[in-house]
């Protein structure tokens, strides 16, 4: 989940003048720490080796599919990556030879294999919360040095996927990492999720999506209660 | 939903909490359970001071220990239980103001021929209510926004249960007609496990039905007198191996579901709990499975949210106030628990295990399915169902007319027996209808050309037919090359193909093939040596591909990004002076008719993919298909038609399609005639005949169904085998020389009659062996 593409495509806010206008009193939120990341990408190294990759991968999507809806979600994808850290930048020749990729790539890729589907698709942020045993496990598989992850914060994690656009702009997220689809449905407790932001190239400021009973704005960070 | 109940409909005397007494069958509680503990446990929840009274037919039924009744009415197992008997001791408990809650799908049943004007105190539906929910059709259905999978009763023909699996991808489902579903991939297993649920429930009436992938969800529902009580929706989030809720979440029926739904139960004159069991696919399509005539054995987990369905349909029927069950959760869970047994009923010793078998074989202890045999012999069960989605099906399987007609110009009763036979004129029929349709279906841009795989039969009527009807002839080894040239093929008309194709090349003869398509990258270097250093020739140079996901020893496998970046390379390293090619072939037989498609259209993309990361033009694209005829005659013209209108989107320089008709073209030409040697008789049926013809003959029998033709021995007249009891066993001294099972031989057939086995002239030939002819 290390997002160090995200950060690389961190929008360059001076933070201190957004801190300075951000009023003491208000209510700290459970995205606060990652309001400003983007979406992980898969980089291109713009050559005939990362061509034959995403080729493959998208090809290799609609053999899977064995025929069934375009809108199943490209489970295959996490029985051939294992889950795990993976370092950004990440290219398309790199990444379908790793044995482990994290969500941002796994979500990245989706999205991928989505769109050659013509299927409307957006990535996805959220937040989820965990239990401080399994952010302990975490912090320690993924970094020798015991560092602290600069996706968790105390038992929230940051988390990436990605959204597909069905009949009457009802969306479905998929967890790329977890092989399923997330439920639009308030939760608090292991795995909860707790805030969600849809983004895209392709998605207008502003424009609303339905998931489950709520409205997301799109590019906007919206808590989930 | 919860209706408000109207107190005091209900007569007897069980109108205040502390005197209600209140029967549930249906305790069993192994990992595909029934749901009266669930039941009980709903109802002590709501009715702290009613007396629940179990009923099981088993000692086994491990939920006779659940603490929550007050006492066990335990019966004999229906094998051996006098029906008549417990008929009026039920009647006698519902008369004295007892309330019964079934939990059981046959006892439902049972009760609603036992009491056809139902009784207030049975909270059961009627016998017209049970009708309109039958699988699979359940017509009942009507007005819900859902679809029924598409379904078939086995008592069809072989020969369109087999079509039926090829339809669907063999993606189906064998059902049995109350409980039970098995998966069934191929033909073997599907004849095997039709053989097992037969025999198990007593009946041929099974039905086989279309897989639906998706996420399964059912509705439980309370009713009483038509009226809808309340329902909710569960959705399945944990499964037992059999696919049964372990744990669920249960939340409203969405306003567009519950009015026509209330409106069923209206017109159903529903009483007691039902569940509709839905598959919702990844296009948001719900899929209706089944409607039970009961509350789902999770029907405590609806409790646990506050939904208690068994209390309201008790409250409905009496009028007596339910103490609200509290909301505990949103969604509920199942735990393995151990729990005291009742000293008055001990358990039971273990049964032996059978003579060399392995476990003690306990599945439905209460003797259900020998219940359900005993119901058969009534007449409520007896509904035919010939019709797939308005498509009747007949138990003989139709035969083309060209088969009497070849046939016709045989005297059988002078040949030697077993014997081959070429049916000429279905043949020439078949190699004309495949050069018109290419014909159709070419344009000035597009060619389209057939091509004859010589080992999928190689009689030399067959290759001749071929070479006059303008085929290529596709071979696979030197040998092949030799005897199509020896017909009159040219070099240039030969496709080179298969693992072994170089298999005596010192008999490789000279001039220029027309394709060479090579199996691995390996043999791609290989020939492009070959045809450096001038030792063969070829116009078209190309590969065979094995896409992702598909389990084939054939082609190059694309599943890895390295292996695809190889091919990529070599292919990039073919000289411009050949021009490439792409084969791909995949038994459409095997693999299903839709399934076949969607590969197809799989193996565009890779070609495009190949194409744009090669910088090399695809030219010719080959496609095989292992079809069955049918298949392909079927609306072929059209398949190929769309097929042929997606090939420029994803290759637009492909400028010749060679379509490889393989067995479609080849099985319907050839039969193979047998004679009966003996007939066994067993209570005036008969049940086996022995034929002079085995499975050397008919190699492919255990793949798929022929069709048998009986010729009648005083007019000649012929007669298409349909559904029987008998078993044909072949004359080799062979366990498994069965040549055919389920069929019916005329009353009149005699020894010596002759059985004619069609479909027989593809691999049944090519693959036919020599065996116990000394």
């Amino acid at each position: 989940m290390y997002l160090d593409a995200g950060s690389n495509n961190l929008i360059n806010l001076e933070m201190s003048s957004v801190a300075k206008a951000v009023p003491a009193f208000e209510k700290k939120r459970v995205f606060d720490k990652w309001k400003y990341w983007q979406p992980s990408q898969i980089s291109h190294h713009g050559k005939i080796c990362c061509e034959i990759a995403r080729e493959w991968i998208t090809a290799t999507d609609f053999s899977e599919l064995n025929g069934d809806c375009l809108y199943t979600g490209p489970r295959w994808l996490r029985q051939r990556f294992k889950w795990g850290a993976s370092a950004f930048p990440i290219f398309w020749c790199e990444a379908v030879r790793r044995d482990t990729l994290d969500c941002g790539a796994l979500a990245a890729i989706s999205h991928e294999v989505f769109r050659v589907r013509n299927v409307k698709t957006y990535r996805v942020q959220v937040v989820q919360k965990f239990s401080e045993v399994a952010i302990s496990q975490w912090t320690n598989s993924w970094n020798e040095g015991n560092e602290p992850l600069p996706w968790v914060n105390d038992d929230l994690i940051y988390h990436e996927g990605c959204a597909i656009e069905t009949a009457n702009r009802q969306l479905k997220v998929w967890d790329a990492s977890a092989g399923w689809w997330l439920d639009p449905k308030p939760a608090s407790g292991y795995g909860a999720l707790l805030a969600i932001r849809v983004s895209g190239n392709n998605l207008p400021i502003g424009k609303i999506l339905k998931w489950g009973k709520y409205n997301l704005q799109a590019l906007e960070w919206r808590e989930i209660f | 939903m919860r209706e408000q109940v109207k107190s005091e409909t209900f007569k007897g005397s069980n109108k205040n909490k502390g005197s209600m007494k209140i029967y549930i069958s249906g305790l069993y509680s192994g990992t595909n359970p029934q749901p009266g503990v669930g039941i009980a446990r709903s109802l002590r929840t709501a009715f702290p001071g009613a007396k629940l009274i179990g009923v099981e037919y088993s000692n086994r039924c491990s939920g006779i220990h659940w603490k929550d009744f007050d006492d066990i009415w335990l019966q004999r197992p229906w094998e051996e239980i006098n029906l008549t008997t417990h008929a009026e001791e039920i009647r006698k408990v519902l008369d004295s103001g007892a309330l019964w809650i079934s939990s059981i799908d046959l006892e439902i049943m049972w009760f609603a021929r036992v009491f056809p004007d139902g009784h207030p105190n049975l909270l059961t539906p009627a016998a017209a209510a049970l009708e309109q929910i039958a699988k699979p059709a359940i017509s009942a259905h009507e007005g819900l926004p859902v679809k029924i999978p598409t379904f078939v009763t086995t008592e069809i023909s072989d020969w369109d249960l087999h079509a039926f699996c090829r339809q669907h991808d063999w993606k189906v489902w064998l059902k049995g007609p109350y409980y039970e579903a098995v998966r069934a991939g191929n033909w073997m297993e599907f004849e095997e496990r039709r053989r097992i649920l037969s025999k198990a429930w007593a009946t041929e009436k099974l039905f086989l039905q279309t897989h639906v992938s998706g996420y399964e969800e059912s509705i439980a529902l309370s009713a009483y007198r038509g009226k809808l009580l309340d329902c909710v929706r569960m959705r399945k989030r944990d499964l037992t191996e059999l696919s049964k809720t372990w744990a669920g979440d249960i939340s409203e029926v969405e306003e567009d579901f519950l009015r026509p739904l209330r409106e069923i139960i209206r017109k159903l004159d529903w009483t007691g709990g039902a569940e509709l069991e839905m598959v919702r696919d990844a296009d948001n399509q719900l899929w209706l499975l089944e409607i039970n005539p009961r509350f789902p054995a999770w029907i405590h987990g609806s409790t646990i949210t506050g939904r208690n369905m068994p209390a309201i349909l008790v409250e409905g029927a009496t009028g007596v106030r339910q103490q609200i069950s509290p909301v505990l959760a949103e969604e509920f869970t199942r735990v393995v628990m151990e729990i005291p047994v009742r000293s008055e009923y001990p358990l039971s010793p273990l049964p032996e295990p059978l003579g060399g078998e392995i476990g003690h074989s306990l599945k439905h202890p209460s003797g259900l399915i020998q219940f359900a045999s005993r119901l058969h012999k009534t007449d409520i069960f007896n509904e035919e169902i010939t019709e797939e989605n308005g498509k009747t099906f007949f138990n003989a399987p139709k035969v083309p007319a060209s088969f009497i007609d070849d046939l016709d110009s045989f005297d059988l009763h002078e040949m030697q027996t077993p014997a081959s036979l070429f049916l000429e004129n279905t043949a020439s029929g078949n190699f004309r209808s495949a050069s018109e349709l290419v014909k159709e279906l070419s344009s000035d841009e597009l060619n389209v050309t057939n091509a004859y795989s010589i080992k999928t039969n190689p009689d030399e009527r067959l290759i001749k037919l071929a070479l006059d009807s303008g085929f290529l002839a596709e071979t696979i080894s030197i040998l092949e090359v030799k005897k199509a040239i020896q017909i009159g093929f040219k070099p240039e008309q030969l496709i080179l193909n298969g693992p072994g194709k170089w298999w005596r090349q010192e008999i490789l003869p000279e001039g220029k093939f027309y394709s060479i398509f090579c199996d691995s990258i390996e043999e791609l270097e290989q020939v492009l040596e070959k045809l450096e250093n001038g030792k063969t020739r070829t116009n078209f140079l190309g590969v065979r591909l094995r896409t992702p996901n598909v389990r084939s020893r054939f082609g190059i496998p694309i599943d890895t990004p390295e292996v695809f970046e190889k091919l990529i390379e070599a292919v990039r390293r073919i000289p411009k002076k050949y021009k490439f090619a792409v084969h791909f072939h995949m038994a459409s037989s095997n693999v299903g008719v839709g399934h076949w498609w969607h590969l197809f259209e799989s193996m565009l993309r890779w070609c495009n993919s190949i194409e744009a990361l090669t910088g090399r033009l695809i030219e010719i694209l080959d496609i095989g298909g292992g079809w069955f005829p049918e298949d392909l005659q079927k609306d072929s013209a059209e398949n190929f038609k769309k097929a042929i209108a997606l090939i420029p989107e994803f290759l637009p320089n492909v400028r010749r399609i060679i379509s490889e008709p393989g067995k479609a073209l080849a099985q319907p030409t050839m039969a193979v005639a047998m004679q009966i040697l003996e007939l066994r008789n067993s209570a005036e049926t008969v049940t086996e005949a022995v034929v002079d013809g085995s499975i050397a003959e008919l190699p492919m029998y255990f793949f798929f169904p022929h069709r048998i033709l009986y010729q009648n021995a005083e007019n000649g007249s012929w007669k298409s085998l349909s559904r029987g009891k008998t078993r044909l066993l072949g004359r080799l001294c062979m366990e498994h020389d069965i040549v055919a099972s389920n069929v019916e031989l005329p009353e009149n057939a005699q020894v010596g009659d002759i059985l004619v086995f069609c479909d027989a002239g593809a691999y049944d030939r090519s693959m036919s062996y020599v065996f116990g002819r000394g």
